[in-house]
């Protein structure tokens, strides 16, 4: 099992290696000179020059590189050219938020995507089945800003339940839980359909093996056959699954931020971007990229821990 | 000649049966349907639009026709600045459909090429897999951040982030379905005769492959609409005064209270466009190869 862990780990580094080789390219393959891009357009000579000499722009491409792992292995991705504090110290405010986003998400549509996906198995063919298979179709097929902007507008404008603006605290506040509503509403909204999906399949896979067709000989209630032998299998690829499925759910959570103005790094990401402070907009980068493959390796080990058959 | 010869040789080409299995399945002939029109208005834009798509009026948030102010002159209402909002939808589905199009073609071909290569050489496919598995590592909202950071907001760094991001999937998705056809024994056939790589790439190993890549790209085509049309909304796809649907509904969202048609009209053609397209793919994973379907 340690071997497993320890290959999933080894596997990583080539990839750590090309998201730092994507944030240097970004800095490279930026149009213009990279001094004033970093330094901003309002930067008098004498600090583009410093940036210069500190970046060695004026050195071969490979030194420049050294340089840069060098800085960013250091924790200084530079400064924000909006707020002029450390774009480390920006991405450390905003990681909380987005990570209780996600958690705020997950914890409701994980365990109803995975409901629904049973009831659809167990069911199938039925009515039911179908209508929850056509629910899902739908739930992949709704832009999220749709999803977002009809929240905004029912259940917080029309029939004022809910704030739309902004984070209200740590989630464990009253205030903060009113405030993360909407936007993991919105956001697990999305997510459902396609665990639900992934959950029915692989429901329906473990039902026609052997272990549940004994356990339906010996007599057992198809209820503990279905939550016991069949569900308990069924839950090992859906992990992973849904693992493969956080870039989607990155994608709904930028989109998100954005519309709540929820202080993520998705929002600081598309901000960053839409006001040409490149430092930020490098680090968010990083920082998303990291975070990206860091939970797909969380779950690849997940997945070593749950099945004992990957395990030998 | 036996009887069984003449009625193999009788028999309907496979895409006519295909098509045949296709049309029989209600959803998926609705969904066609769909996709086709809209296709149709989008080209057609210039010639159908009733009006200007850039062209401001006074007429400003007025309501769709089957709201009580709303009338013939503006069937769908305009938005903020006065503008047509049926000329443009028009152009907006155009532009979005032009971006998904060419990024998933680009991408999609890139990929195919990628995966079939792997599974034809055995030697490059460590090499060209892993390189798949370091793309992958990239959701495509990332490479939409990155290449618009570089690029500047545009469609241009879109499509190019869309087309990365749809590579490394199509190139597994290929490889997989490449494995197999290559163990099959026409392909040992087509060795011993003395057929060129080039005709056994492309007469026996494309050939067979085409269909599951067709499928899975299918599929993927909504995902990809759907990611476009949000970088739009966020202001980093499509400059104005372009018409994206994305963007359109973006703009919308300062009228939500007022002109609540002016996000929920182009919001709703998006999800019907995808939609259309999600259940056709899963209609043609079911008619194309059984041994998809889940």
């Amino acid at each position: 099992m340690i071997d497993q862990i320890l290959k999933r780990l080894l596997i990583s580094i080539p990839v750590l290696f090309g998201v730092l080789l994507l944030g240097f390219g970004l800095l490279i393959l930026v149009p213009g000179d990279p001094a004033i891009v970093m330094a901003g357009p309002t930067a008098t000579p004498e600090v583009v020059a410093a940036i210069r000499e500190e970046m060695g722009l004026d050195d071969p491409v490979l030194v420049q590189f050294g340089k840069y792992l060098g800085r960013v292995l250091q924790g200084d991705l530079g400064r924000s050219l909006i707020s002029n504090k450390t774009v480390v110290s920006e991405l450390a405010a905003a990681i909380g938020p987005t990570a209780e986003l996600m958690f705020a998400c997950l914890i409701w549509s994980v365990p109803l995507g995975i409901g629904l996906g049973t009831l659809a198995a167990v069911w199938r063919g039925s009515i039911l089945d179908r209508a929850i298979m056509a629910i899902s179709v739908a739930g992949v097929s709704l832009p999220i800003f749709f999803i977002c902007l009809m929240m905004i507008q029912f259940l917080g404008v029309q029939w004022r339940l809910l704030p739309f603006i902004g984070r209200g605290g740590p989630l464990w506040t009253i205030d903060g839980l009113r405030h993360i509503a909407l936007p993991a509403l919105s956001l697990g909204a999305i997510f459902i359909g396609p665990v639900a999906r992934i959950t029915r399949s692989s429901v329906l896979e473990v039902l026609k093996l052997d272990h549940v067709r004994t356990a339906r000989a010996k007599g057992l209630s198809e209820r503990r056959v279905i939550l016991g032998h069949g569900l308990r299998n069924a839950l090992i690829p859906v992990v992973t699954l849904i693992g493969l499925q956080v870039g989607y759910l990155l994608g709904g959570a930028v989109v998100t931020e954005s519309i709540f103005s929820f202080p993520g790094i998705g929002r600081l990401a598309v901000g960053a971007i839409l006001s040409s402070d490149f430092p930020l907009a490098q680090g968010t980068i990083l920082i998303l990229a990291v975070g990206f493959i860091l939970i797909n390796m969380i779950v690849d080990i997940l997945y070593v821990l749950l099945d004992p058959r990957v395990q030998a | 000649m036996t009887v069984a010869d003449a009625q193999i040789l009788d028999a309907p080409q496979p895409i006519a049966i295909w098509w045949r299995r296709l049309l029989q399945d209600p959803a998926a002939l609705i969904a066609l349907m769909i996709l086709g029109g809209v296709a149709l208005c989008a080209a057609a834009a210039p010639l159908i639009a009733p009006h200007d798509p850039f062209a401001s009026s006074r007429a400003v948030m007025q309501p769709p026709v089957w709201a009580a102010k709303g009338d013939w002159v503006h069937p769908l209402g305009t938005d903020g600045q006065g503008r047509d909002m049926l000329s443009r939808l028009f152009y907006g589905t155009r532009l979005t459909l032009i971006i998904g199009l060419v990024s998933v073609g680009i991408g999609g071909a890139f990929g195919s090429l990628m995966g079939l290569l792997a599974a034809f050489r055995p030697g490059l496919d460590p090499w060209i897999m892993r390189c798949a598995d370091v793309m992958l590592s990239f959701p495509a909202i990332l490479l939409g951040l990155a290449f618009v950071a570089v690029m500047g907001p545009g469609a241009l760094p879109v499509v190019v982030a869309l087309a990365v991001a749809t590579v490394p999937d199509c190139a597994r998705i290929a490889r997989s379905v490449a494995v197999s056809v290559m163990q099959q024994d026409y392909v040992e056939a087509g060795r011993a005769v003395g057929l060129s790589d080039l005709a056994l790439f492309s007469r026996y190993l494309l050939r067979n492959c085409i269909s599951s890549i067709m499928i899975f790209i299918s599929l993927r085509f909504g995902q990809i609409i759907l990611i476009g049309a949000a970088l739009s909304f966020l202001g980093l796809g499509a400059r104005p005064p372009t018409a994206e649907l994305g963007m359109m509904a973006a703009q919308g969202r300062d009228f939500l209270l007022f002109a609540p048609h002016i996000a929920i009209i182009p919001s709703v053609l998006i999800f019907v466009m995808v939609l259309a397209a999600n259940v056709l793919g899963d209609a043609l994973r079911d008619v194309l190869d059984p041994r998809l379907r889940s």
